[in-house]
């Protein structure tokens, strides 16, 4: 899961190549990495990508801290839907 | 401005005043708005000055200076009588939606068929605050990306807050959700602006606010008003990703001051690069303002009008603190796009 939104991130909305390579530590809001706009292009990816639904209550900059929170956040909401796409 | 009591008291004076000549049959309260706003027109120099500057200064040729004299005392009395119209919001918005033609309709209606919601570019201009509210009353969820202006003006006293929320209590109410304002440190607006129209509402967007300090780096130049302006692109971005048809939506008063018709065009083509598919919608708005010059707000706002490049940058100063009636346009929805305020 982590590589293929390390992927998506640094292929789709890193503006700035000195950002790359991507961890999955960097932080994506204080970089610039995510705006509003580019947050919103990584929701319609990974709502297409893993088959969910993110609603208001989702919409937290925690989550979207970085790659790794992404994750946590994705598998914390649904670990069998995660799992199945994953594997 | 003077001190912040008397500003207030001022604001409620006139706030006041608007809600009676609300209640009174619209031709006389139009009127006695104009006779009100030809009085400050006459009284309020400095302001008067400024405008009819800045016309010059934007318009430059288009506009002599007797006809620029001309736009701004209609200035005034729009702006008066947008203080009316939000007055008129009571009762479901019914005694202003008598005075408001609302046109397009029907490219609205096939906009929403398509059920990805409909994007309404705007700007400044005209009644739009009240329009829109009109237009959610007449059966399209309408939802507003928009910062209110008392949340962020410095140097505003909580009972200033106060009032402002309250005197737009009206607008607010005919809305479908309450404003996504964007925020440097809210990087979700754009997607609480997709919940809306997936959702299969009306997103309006004032497309001519100047950019935040955090995203001028993302403002696109473009054909504006004879010059080159740095707006946000933000509108059509959202329209890209979430394939939402981008329509402009603009209010015009008519000559008689009470009735307005809110003019809603056929979808405006986003495909393609930003940037160009940016330009159309800019191109729309520069039309429109230069069709009816004095229905944009802006004329009065030296500031916003340097930060979006039309005219040299001005003295140092910080913004004043809104006022009603000659301001009554400061009432809106203060800068209205910034949607990818950076986070």
């Amino acid at each position: 899961m982590e590589t293929v939104i390390n992927d998506y991130i640094s292929r789709e909305l890193v503006q700035d190549p000195a950002l790359l390579p991507l961890t999955d530590e960097t932080s994506l809001l204080d970089s610039g990495i995510l705006d509003s706009l580019s947050l919103l292009r990584l929701v319609v990816f990974l709502e297409g990508r893993f088959g969910i639904t993110m609603g208001d209550a989702d919409l937290l900059p925690q989550n979207f801290a970085s790659v790794n929170t992404i994750c946590t956040y994705l598998r914390a909401r649904d670990p069998g839907k995660q799992q199945a796409s994953h594997g | 401005m003077g001190d912040p009591a008397s500003g207030l008291l001022r604001n409620v004076e006139r706030a006041a005043f608007s809600a009676a000549l609300a209640r009174l049959p619209a031709a006389l309260g139009y009127r006695i708005a104009c006779w009100r706003a030809d009085s400050l027109f006459l009284r309020q120099d400095s302001k008067r000055t400024e405008i009819a500057r800045n016309l010059q200064l934007v318009l430059g040729n288009e506009l002599s200076p007797a006809a620029a004299q001309q736009v701004t005392r209609d200035w005034f009395r729009l702006a008066s009588c947008e203080a009316v119209d939000v007055k008129r919001l009571r009762h479901k918005t019914r005694p202003l939606r008598r005075l408001v033609e609302i046109r397009g309709r029907e490219h609205l209606e096939a906009a929403l068929a398509a059920g990805k919601g409909a994007i309404l570019c705007t700007g400044h201009f005209g009644s739009h605050s009240s329009g829109f509210s009109v237009l959610h009353a007449s059966g399209f969820p309408v939802t507003t990306i928009g910062r209110w202006h008392y949340k962020y003006t410095a140097g505003l006293s909580s009972a200033e807050r106060r009032f402002w929320d309250l005197y737009l209590r009206p607008v607010r109410r005919h809305r479908q959700r309450p404003n996504i304002e964007p925020w440097p440190g809210r990087p979700q607006v754009a997607v609480l602006a997709a919940a809306a129209l997936r959702a299969n509402e009306v997103v309006t967007i004032a497309i001519d606010a100047p950019p935040l300090d955090s995203d001028r780096a993302r403002a696109v130049q473009v054909p504006f008003l004879g010059h080159r302006a740095g707006l946000l692109p933000g509108a059509v971005t959202l329209a890209q990703v979430t394939g939402a048809p981008l329509l402009m939506g603009f209010v015009y008063r008519a000559a008689d001051y009470r009735h307005q018709v809110l003019e809603i065009s056929a979808p405006v083509p986003a495909q393609g690069e930003t940037a160009t598919a940016f330009e159309r919608c800019a191109a729309e708005m520069s039309a429109a303002i230069s069709r009816s010059p004095a229905h944009w707000e802006f004329w009065a706002n030296t500031d916003d009008l340097a930060v979006l490049g039309l005219i040299p940058p001005q003295r140092d100063g910080s913004p004043d603190a809104p006022a009603l009636q000659s301001d009554g346009r400061s009432l809106h929805n203060g800068s209205t796009d910034s949607i990818s305020a950076r986070g």
